[in-house]
């Protein structure tokens, strides 16, 4: 049976890499800003971007040489609290495919992995659809 | 030992930077004048030279203001200025080309230090350098 995909504001696509531009940031902060709002929000992450969720990265970057004691956020963690901070009004999707072609297997519990095929059903059930990057 | 070609310190290196903002929230202190940072301490006498978007670096902006996302306060996003400090204050030569800078008409002054750079002056130079790099 389909997984019936919950309504949404928006749905943000997320495509590409991280650590090639801001475009990561720009989406968190539109998730945020969307959720301060009150709006309810999907994040479909694709091609390398589905390496945000990976359980790997840990709590925190890797040391920084410069100021050892300094801890900055991994990636997983942001998204794993900004699920954790809007557990009903926040959901995240990966594609299975992309994950599976990079071995991006290893995603945060609160991901649920969709097909390719599966897409325009969790474009339908948003009112609106932002797709940024490209894969 | 100058002129020794077993010496893997002689000469300078050049490193150039022509795309910049490569991830606020991905990279935070991992940036590419990071990698410049530890190159100018493995290899000593980098020169680095901003090109392309890179250019916006070399501008005395503010720092970047502190990201909400979830429940936290981010305050570790990637500072291109305070990078540039840090490689002029070890000693490195921190070039931007002019026309690229010029372009970009902004009222704020260069991060003290930074030198301008004539279109084309530092590939002329490139045969003078014992490493060219691209970050």
């Amino acid at each position: 049976m389909a997984r019936r995909i919950p309504h949404t504001d928006v749905l943000i696509t997320l495509m590409g890499a991280p650590h090639a531009s801001d475009q990561v940031t720009t989406a968190l902060r539109l998730t945020q800003a969307l959720l301060e709002r009150g709006a309810t929000v999907q994040v479909w992450t694709c091609g390398y971007a589905t390496l945000l969720t990976q359980k790997p990265l840990g709590p925190d970057k890797p040391r920084n040489l410069a100021d050892w004691n300094r801890e900055y956020p991994s990636l997983a963690t942001l998204a794993e609290e900004l699920l954790t901070a809007h557990p009903d009004r926040l959901h995240w999707y990966g594609c299975r495919f992309c994950s599976d072609d990079r071995g991006a297997v290893d995603h945060l519990p609160q991901v649920v992995l969709r097909p390719p095929a599966g897409y325009a059903a969790n474009v339908a059930a948003a009112d609106k659809t932002l797709l940024m990057g490209v894969i | 030992m100058a002129g020794d070609p077993t010496d893997p310190t002689d000469g300078r290196v050049l490193a150039i930077v022509e795309r910049g903002y490569r991830g606020a929230l991905d990279k935070q202190f991992f940036d590419e004048l990071y990698l410049a940072t530890e190159l100018h301490r493995q290899l000593g006498g980098l020169d680095v030279l901003l090109r392309g978007s890179a250019v916006g670096y070399a501008l005395d902006a503010a720092p970047p203001p502190p990201l909400r996302i979830g429940n936290r306060t981010v305050d570790t996003l990637t500072d291109p200025r305070q990078g540039l400090r840090t490689l002029l204050g070890a000693g490195v030569r921190v070039l931007v080309e002019e026309p690229d800078i010029a372009a970009l008409r902004s009222p704020l002054p260069l991060v003290d230090g930074v030198e301008l750079a004539p279109a084309g002056a530092t590939a002329a130079r490139w045969a003078e350098y014992r490493m060219v790099v691209f970050l």
